[in-house]
């Protein structure tokens, strides 16, 4: 009966851990997408225009949203995930989840909306398109899945003591 | 006429240092770098070769990120208000407290407004005939830069300040005001690319490459903005969590 009481306190501080940890993935999966599309597809590969001269300008408030939102919700996510660690009692795999569902979220955004109704700016030009959104969208697809997948079933508390910065007043 | 302001705030710190030093006070270093960094950036901005070069856009945006954005980040992380608090006599400090929680401070600090004073400020002078009318008049033209750095220095206040202002935002809110200042900032960037402007901003070339500048720089400032807020919130919930870690070990299992 003693441990009853702390037990309670415990799955509150449970509860609030793994909400810590889902709202650390989803930043830092939407983040890591802008990220990789801003350094992959516009600097390295040249892929996608800085600008195409036939977008709307409502598509560009969308890309300036989510240009500036994503660099900013992958710091966000980064010290929040810090900040989990921090306290104890990390999820790994709903923080994967979370990730996976995060960046699978956005790239679908950017690829149904922002690419294709909105017309912001295309993924390659001067070659058949519906491949490569076909390939986008699917990977897309696919991330939101197997995010689905580990948000579900069991998953343990991150258990190393590096982990736990009150590994030693927790017994 | 914001170097005037910035000589006048420096003579002033340099003051405010000598009298808490007299009086046996500490002012972190770190404080008074971040002073001393904001100032350079400011003169940077304001003397030559970048100010005898303006009528080149390119040079004005590098100008007007130095002005309006990191320099305000600088000042803002030197809490020249607290300063000002400690080494002011008793009855200009009461003075100095009293204007700082007056609703007219706390309204012009709200991020709302900061980032409106911003946003309207940049897309009135880009996307309207005023960038041409400050070229010609340098009248407007000090109006324009005073109007960039100080709508900077609100914002950064409400961001990343650290002086004592009444009910400063939580993270959530600090966070979306700099999420929506920047995200204001790119689109008008891209805008400005779009359209080829402003008006009167020289040869297509530098216009494009000044609002490539705008994009790039904006977003490289605006993700220091969030590493910094991001770090309070860390060391603040920090404070917070050895706090109750604290009571708790006092008070037993």
């Amino acid at each position: 009966m003693a441990i009853s009481r702390p037990a309670r306190a415990s799955d509150d501080v449970a509860g609030k851990q793994i909400k810590r940890t889902i709202w650390s993935g989803v930043l830092a999966g939407v983040g890591l997408v802008a990220f990789a599309d801003e350094t992959v597809f516009h600097q390295l590969l040249h892929w996608h225009h800085f600008y195409d001269k036939s977008t709307l300008a409502v598509g560009l408030v969308s890309d300036g949203l989510f240009h500036a939102g994503g660099f900013i919700a992958m710091v966000a996510g980064l010290f929040l995930l810090a900040d989990a660690l921090r306290r104890g009692g990390f999820v790994p795999k709903r923080w994967w989840g979370a990730l996976l569902l995060g960046a699978g979220g956005f790239q679908l955004y950017d690829g149904i909306v922002q690419h294709k109704l909105l017309g912001l700016h295309q993924i390659r030009y001067h070659v058949t398109l519906w491949p490569y959104d076909l390939t986008w969208n699917l990977i897309a697809a696919v991330m939101i899945a197997a995010g689905a997948a580990l948000m579900t079933g069991r998953a343990g508390v991150a258990g190393s003591a590096m982990f736990r910065s009150d590994a030693g007043t927790a017994a | 006429m914001p170097l005037a302001l910035t000589l006048l705030a420096a003579v002033g710190n340099g003051v405010a240092w000598y009298r808490l030093s007299r009086r046996g006070h500490r002012w972190p270093a770190r404080r008074a770098a971040c002073m001393l960094a904001g100032s350079l950036c400011v003169g940077a901005a304001l003397l030559p070769p970048l100010a005898s070069h303006d009528d080149r856009f390119e040079v004005h945006v590098i100008q007007h990120l130095l002005l309006a954005m990191v320099a305000p980040v600088f000042l803002a992380l030197s809490a020249p208000a607290t300063l000002a608090l400690r080494a002011l006599p008793r009855r200009a400090r009461r003075a100095l407290l009293r204007m700082l929680h007056s609703p007219a401070v706390f309204v012009l600090t709200a991020p709302a407004t900061a980032v409106t004073l911003d946003l309207g400020g940049l897309y009135a002078l880009y996307l309207t005939g005023l960038y041409q009318a400050a070229e010609r008049d340098s009248v407007i033209h000090t109006a324009v830069h005073l109007h960039m750095f100080l709508a900077g220095c609100l914002l950064s206040w409400a961001v990343i300040g650290i002086d004592p202002i009444r009910r400063r935002p939580g993270i959530r809110g600090r966070l979306a005001a700099l999420v929506i200042a920047a995200a204001g900032h790119d689109t008008l960037a891209k805008l400005m690319y779009a359209w080829m402007l402003p008006a009167g901003g020289g040869p297509a070339a530098g216009r494009q490459l000044g609002a490539e500048l705008m994009y790039y720089g904006g977003t490289a400032i605006d993700v220091a903005l969030a590493v910094i807020v991001m770090t309070q919130w860390y060391l603040a919930t920090g404070r917070a969590l050895a706090r109750t870690r604290r009571r708790s070990a006092v008070a037993g299992p």
